[in-house]
């Protein structure tokens, strides 16, 4: 039945994506919310949140009178009360189902905001509803404009990775092996965009590497703005050696975000395999979009894909395979974080 | 990066300053109403308790053989997933995910019914009842849930109840966490009721097993005390409409108790969950003289006050730090620990006008205590370290204070009485010999 979930839980919404984004960024970010999904952010969906490494997030801490008189002016004199104690460089607010459902003007808020505290202030219109990967291409499109500096020079060496969010990972050592590839290529400083300066000086890069769909948007806005080029491209983990191994001759489905299971599906077919299928939930970019690539939906259109024998191997995270009670195949675990919030 | 800060403190007030400006003058520091509210990773539990204790999600499943269906948006359901894989409640939670269009036109009301009737029919075995879990959206549309639930029930022939999960009414008049203790209750149906049964409202797990309530109830007679979270098959849960009377252990029971009395008409007592040794025998006086029947505590009396002068004995000056997200009141903890010896640096507590009775003996007793409040966003700059302390007693204490002892005391087994108090005693003794013989 559309609509109806029986096996899975949701996974990772847009505004867990966005605030993934803003995450560490020196602003202060606001999650519009009576509380909940700033709770599931900070604690299922950021695991950066433990580090020790603090940000400034926030709920709003909406209440059902807030909701009804629309009382948008408690909300900026709370802003501005937090933002007395915290030296923000910008503040963000993200959406939620609340502000989706009564409307929400978030350019005016934003516009009160910025004039009271005289910095910029820019909204995330998130609605719940979406997946991460929308809120974090609405972060990367709210937070370019706004952040990059006019730069002329730009440093040799200098690479950027866009997309590279905890949400994306398969291991929380992800980011360490990626700027280990990139460093191993020659390249010399890698930019991880997880912190204001990265923002501000993006024009300086030479080349920005994508490794998530939901980045892409922002990869182009750069390319427009600075000419800064931009290659789509998994800098993960290699298939081990044994999957390569037990791939062959087999039918194998992967399913993933793009990138990330375009670059496994390459690697089976290297490896031998018999049939390469890719699927995924999230993003589909269709300038890298795999032939015969299925755009799963509804948790039915999971069931129908997988859960039979029309497959040999799948390669997905551990977590679908809880409504694949009819799959006797060989199930390899690829651990994403916005699917089963663990590594 | 680091955030950058203009201010290095996080607000805090002295129990003797909060005293003197008295339960109506409360700082707006203290109230998370009137600011942002800092998700300190401390404090989780109270922005998302899903992901920690009993929120409205895993408390609505305490009824046995009960499963759930959450209709919101995919955002409302996400942390559901570390429930079911450490909880056991993999198998008893479904989602129905609201799409825009289901938000703008309604249509998901039309579907629920079919929905229900879908999982049902898909489980091996019928479920005793379906919760339906809803959430801000459908707050804000005006959602008549309990006709939805009929027309479910009708459709798939088990009974069907709505809970809510509403943030937005966290300080309204009926808090989530105290309608859903009102919807578990609201399937009994009006029966003869046993002159000698009692329910125990409250919590959503049992009573530690040697709390001395059972047997001081047996002393006035009582023979049944119910509680539900030991009942083990539906048939228990509906025989708690039999009971004469009911005890309230924790405040967030009053709507459903107050249900039970117009519907079913069950009174209700309420008693308070204490660490005093003194306030709990003055409380046993109490209810003996509510109940009419003599109530013989000394034993237990006697055994908690030889304990407390043991405590006092050893541990007399520890320094502690007690928070919120622990089974009790952190300020009446605290005035407690105080009485037997131990000095309270900091409390990190959400904060009402009822506290004020703890406040003031505090005060009296301590008034340099410090009281913070984990969500207010001045807590980014809270840095334990710089004022350390022995003990810290709750998860957000210890989150704090790396290096001291720790009782988290958040168990999901509910201390009480004086057995609560020596349990408490007895973990802060193993904690801190276990510290001192790490060499801390």
């Amino acid at each position: 039945m559309k609509g109806l979930w029986k096996y899975l839980s949701p996974f990772a919404p847009d505004q867990s994506g966005a605030a993934a984004v803003l995450y560490g960024l020196g602003g202060i970010v606001v999650i519009c919310d009576a509380g909940g999904c700033a709770g599931n952010i900070c604690g299922f969906d950021e695991p950066r949140w433990f580090s020790g490494k603090r940000s400034a997030v926030f709920s709003a801490g909406l209440r059902d009178m807030d909701a009804i008189l629309g009382r948008d002016d408690l909300l900026v004199r709370k802003v501005c009360a937090a933002a007395e104690t915290v030296n923000a460089a910008f503040v963000a607010l993200v959406g939620t189902p609340v502000p989706a459902v009564i409307g929400t003007d978030f350019k005016a808020l934003c516009r009160m905001i910025s004039r009271t505290l005289n910095i910029p202030a820019l909204a995330v219109p998130t609605t719940g509803i979406g997946y991460y990967d929308d809120g974090m291409q609405a972060a990367y499109n709210a937070l370019l404009p706004v952040l990059a500096q006019p730069e002329t020079v730009v440093e040799r060496g200098r690479a950027g990775v866009l997309g590279a969010v905890p949400l994306e990972m398969a291991s929380p050592d992800e980011q360490q092996a990626l700027m280990e590839i990139l460093h191993g290529e020659g390249w010399k400083q890698v930019i991880l965009f997880d912190c204001r300066e990265a923002y501000e000086q993006a024009g300086r890069n030479e080349k920005n590497f994508v490794v998530s769909p939901a980045a892409l948007e922002g990869a182009r806005y750069l390319y427009e703005r600075f000419g800064t080029p931009y290659e789509v491209r998994y800098l993960g983990r290699p298939l081990p050696e044994d999957i390569r191994a037990a791939v062959t001759g087999k039918r194998v489905l992967v399913v993933h975000q793009q990138v990330t299971a375009n670059a496994m599906a390459e690697a089976v077919r290297n490896a031998g395999a018999a049939l390469v299928q890719t699927a995924g939930w999230f993003r589909t970019e269709s300038s890298c979009i795999r032939p015969g690539h299925v755009q799963l939906k509804e948790e039915d259109d999971w069931c129908q894909l997988a859960d039979n024998d029309d497959f040999d191997v799948i390669l997905g995270d551990i977590y679908f395979k809880r409504a694949l009670s009819h799959f006797h195949g060989l199930y390899v675990d690829v651990p994403h974080f916005a699917v089963s919030g663990r590594y | 990066m680091m955030m950058e800060y203009k201010d290095t403190q996080p607000y805090a007030i002295t129990v003797g300053d909060l005293v003197q400006k008295g339960k109506d003058h409360i700082p707006e520091e203290l109230l998370s109403s009137k600011h942002l509210i800092y998700n300190s990773p401390a404090a989780l539990a109270f922005n998302s308790p899903g992901a920690q204790g009993f929120g409205v999600k895993r408390a609505g499943l305490s009824i046995p053989g009960s499963i759930m269906l959450l209709i919101g948006p995919g955002c409302c359901g996400r942390n559901t997933t570390i429930l079911g894989e450490q909880g056991g409640y993999q198998d008893r939670f479904y989602f129905y995910i609201l799409d825009e269009t289901d938000i703008v036109t309604g249509r998901h009301l039309q579907k629920i019914p079919q929905a229900v009737a879908e999982i049902v029919e898909s489980r091996r075995e019928k479920p005793s009842v379906v919760m339906l879990c809803m959430t801000c959206v459908d707050a804000l549309l005006g959602t008549d849930m309990e006709r939805v639930s009929r027309k479910a029930a009708s459709v798939c022939g088990v009974p069907v109840v709505p809970c809510y999960m509403y943030a937005l009414t966290r300080e309204g008049r009926k808090p989530p966490m105290v309608d859903v203790r009102r919807a578990l209750y609201s399937l009994l149906e009006k029966q003869p009721r046993h002159r000698r049964t009692v329910n125990l409202l409250g919590f959503f797990s049992p009573l530690q097993d040697d709390c001395e309530l059972y047997p001081i109830l047996r002393q006035t007679g009582i023979k049944q005390i119910q509680e539900l979270a030991r009942c083990r098959n539906f048939e228990e849960y509906l025989a708690m409409s039999q009971a004469n009377f009911n005890l309230v252990l924790h405040p967030e029971s009053w709507l459903a108790a107050q249900d039970m009395e117009k519907r079913l008409g069950i009174p209700s007592i309420t008693l308070t969950r204490l660490y005093q040794v003194s306030q709990i025998h003055r409380q046993y006086m109490a209810l003996s003289r509510v109940l009419g029947a003599p109530i013989q505590d000394e034993s237990w009396l006697e055994q908690a006050r030889q304990v407390v002068e043991a405590v006092r004995a050893r541990y007399s000056g520890t320094t502690v730090a007690i928070g919120g997200m622990q089974n009790g009141n952190a300020y009446e903890m605290a005035l407690a620990l105080t009485r037997y010896g131990f000095t309270i640096k900091e409390i990190y507590a959400s904060l009402s006008p009822d506290d004020f009775v703890y406040l003031r003996h505090l005060a009296q007793w301590s008034p340099e205590t410090k009281v913070y409040s984990n969500l207010s966003p001045t807590m980014l700059y809270y840095e334990g370290a710089s004022h350390p302390v022995d003990l810290t007693i709750g998860k957000d204490a210890a989150w704090y204070h790396e290096t001291a002892a720790h009782v988290n005391w958040d168990d999901d087994i509910q201390p009480f009485g004086y057995a609560g108090v020596l349990s408490l005693l007895r973990h802060i003794g193993l904690a801190l010999d276990e510290r001192g013989k790490n060499g801390r």
